[in-house]
C-alpha cells in the first residue's frame, strides 16, 4: 500500500482529502505543520508528499528545503496544494523540487485524487 | 472671466488629485501646474532685471536660483508619483492577499461538497463524518462571511460611514470573554496567556467593536508567536482613560515595517510571511475604531523579540460592586 504524507493546518481539508485517499487504498499520514510534517516524512519515507505553502512552524518553502538537504527524503516527489497563485511562489516552489504546483480552488478532489495516481503512474 | 473659470475647470485638478486620494500638495498635477507658473515667472523676472542691470553675473544667478527651485519642485514631484506607485502596489498585494484569504474557505468548502456530492464516497461515509463535513463547510462559510464583513468595515471607515453605538461595559469582562475564545489556537501554538488586572473601571464605547479590537490584537499574539511563549494583557488606569496593553515574545516587526503597520492592506515581509495567513486590514480597521472611540492606539515591537501593542479608551465611572 503506498504511504501519502499530507502536510496541510486546515484540518478539514485535512479530513477530505484523508477520506478520499483513504478510499481509493493509499495509506495517509498527515502534519498540522511544516516541523511535524518533516520529522514524519524523515521516519516514515513516504512515497508521496502533498504540501501546503501557508504553514505554522515551516512554511512549505522551508520544508522542500529540509526535504532536498537529506538524501532519503530528497527522491519523495512531492505535490504543491495551496492558495497562493504569484508567479514568484510558484516559481520558487519548483526550483526547491516540487514536481507539481496545484491551487486548490482551481481543481476539484477529484482532480488531485488523480494527480495522484498520475505520480504513481496508475 | 467666464471663460477662465472653465479653463480652470477643465483641468480638473480637485477631482485628479482626490482620485488619486493624496493630498493637493502630493499630486502631481498640481506641482506641475506651481511650477510651470514658477518658471514663467522666473523668466519674466529674469527679464526685467537683466534689463535693468545688464550684468551677466546678475542674470547669471538668477537662472541659477530658478534652476535650483526647479529642482526642488521637481524632487517633490518625483516624491508625489513614489507615493501614488506605493498605494497602486499596496493595492495590487491587497488583491493578493485578499483573494488567498477568500480562496482558503472556499476551496475548502468545494473538497468538502465535493465529498459529500460523490455518490462512490457518500456510501462509506458514516453518519458522524457527515456531519463532521457538513460542520467544517458552515464553519468556513463564517469564515468568508467574517473577511467580508472586514471589507465591508474598511471600506465604512474610508467613507466616514462607520456609525459606533457607545455604552458602558467592563474591559476586563470583555477581554476575559475573548481570552476565552483563543483556547484551542493558544493550545496549538504552545502559548499561554494571562491578563492582569490594575482598573476596575467601566469604559465607554461600542462594545461590539472594541471586542473586534481585542480579537484582531489577540488572534495577531497568538498567530506570531512563532516558538510559542507566553502573552500578557494588562488593563491599568491612566487618568481619564483605560489603558489596555498585550505583549507577546513572538515574531515582532522588522524597523523597516514599522511606519507601515497600521496601513490598510500592509502585511510585513517578516520570518512570519508564509507561517500565518492574514488579511492586513485587522489592524488598519482597530486602530480606526479606537481613534473614532476619542482613544488612542500605539505599539513598540522588535523583531524576533517580540511585540507590545496598546490602546486607551474613555472611563465610564466605578463598577458599583
Amino acid at each position: 500500500m503506498k504511504k501519502i504524507l499530507f502536510i496541510e493546518d486546515e484540518e478539514s481539508l485535512q479530513n477530505v482529502v484523508k477520506e478520499t485517499l483513504k478510499e481509493n487504498g493509499y495509506n495517509v499520514l498527515s502534519a498540522l505543520d511544516g516541523k511535524k510534517g518533516i520529522e514524519i516524512a524523515k521516519n516514515e519515507k513516504p512515497d508521496l508528499i502533498l504540501l501546503d505553502l501557508i504553514l505554522p512552524q515551516k512554511d512549505g518553502f522551508e520544508v522542500l528545503e529540509a526535504l532536498k538537504e537529506n538524501p532519503n527524503t530528497a527522491v519523495i516527489p512531492v505535490i504543491v496544494l495551496t492558495n497562493l497563485e504569484g508567479s514568484a511562489d510558484i516559481e520558487k516552489a519548483l526550483s526547491l523540487g516540487a514536481r507539481t504546483y496545484l491551487v486548490k480552488s482551481n481543481y476539484s478532489l477529484d482532480d488531485v485524487l488523480l494527480k495522484v495516481k498520475n505520480v504513481f503512474g496508475e | 472671466m467666464e471663460e477662465s473659470e472653465n479653463w480652470f475647470d477643465s483641468l480638473n485638478l480637485k477631482k485628479t488629485c482626490s482620485k488619486y486620494r493624496v493630498s493637493i500638495f502630493h499630486c502631481p498635477q498640481f506641482l506641475f501646474l506651481i511650477m510651470g507658473c514658477a518658471q514663467i515667472l522666473a523668466i519674466l523676472t529674469t527679464y526685467k532685471i537683466a534689463k535693468i542691470y545688464q550684468e551677466p553675473e546678475i542674470a547669471a544667478l538668477i537662472v541659477l536660483a530658478v534652476s535650483a527651485m526647479i529642482f526642488f519642485i521637481g524632487q517633490i514631484i518625483i516624491n508625489s508619483f513614489e507615493r501614488i506607485a506605493i498605494s497602486s502596489l499596496a493595492k495590487s498585494e491587497f488583491i493578493s492577499i485578499i483573494s488567498h484569504q477568500l480562496r482558503s474557505p472556499m476551496s475548502a468548502i468545494k473538497w468538502q461538497l465535493d465529498m459529500l456530492l460523490s455518490e462512490d464516497l457518500k456510501k462509506n461515509l458514516s453518519t458522524d463524518k457527515f456531519g463532521e463535513f457538513l460542520k467544517g463547510v458552515y464553519e468556513q462559510n463564517e469564515r468568508m462571511i467574517k473577511s467580508v464583513n472586514d471589507l465591508l468595515e474598511v471600506n465604512r471607515i474610508e467613507d466616514g460611514d462607520m456609525v459606533l453605538n457607545p455604552e458602558s461595559f467592563s474591559l476586563q469582562a470583555l477581554t476575559e470573554q475573548v481570552v476565552n475564545q483563543y483556547t484551542k489556537e493558544a493550545l496549538l501554538m504552545n502559548v499561554k496567556i494571562s491578563v492582569s488586572l490594575g482598573s476596575d473601571q467601566l469604559v465607554y464605547a461600542d462594545k461590539i467593536r472594541v471586542k473586534r479590537v481585542i480579537e484582531y490584537l489577540l488572534d495577531n499574539a497568538v498567530k506570531y508567536s512563532l516558538n510559542g511563549g507566553s502573552i500578557e494583557i494588562d488593563i491599568e488606569h491612566e487618568g481619564k482613560n483605560i489603558l489596555w496593553k498585550i505583549t507577546d515574545q513572538g515574531a515582532g516587526i522588522p524597523q523597516k515595517d514599522q511606519k507601515r503597520i497600521f496601513d490598510k492592506f500592509f502585511r510585513s515581509k517578516n520570518v512570519a510571511r508564509y507561517k500565518t495567513s492574514g488579511s492586513g486590514i485587522g489592524l488598519f480597521i482597530a486602530k480606526s475604531i479606537i481613534s473614532l472611540s476619542k482613544g488612542k492606539m500605539g505599539f513598540f515591537s522588535s523583531e524576533n523579540k517580540g511585540s507590545i501593542f496598546w490602546f486607551t479608551l474613555p472611563t465610564a465611572g466605578k463598577i458599583n460592586s
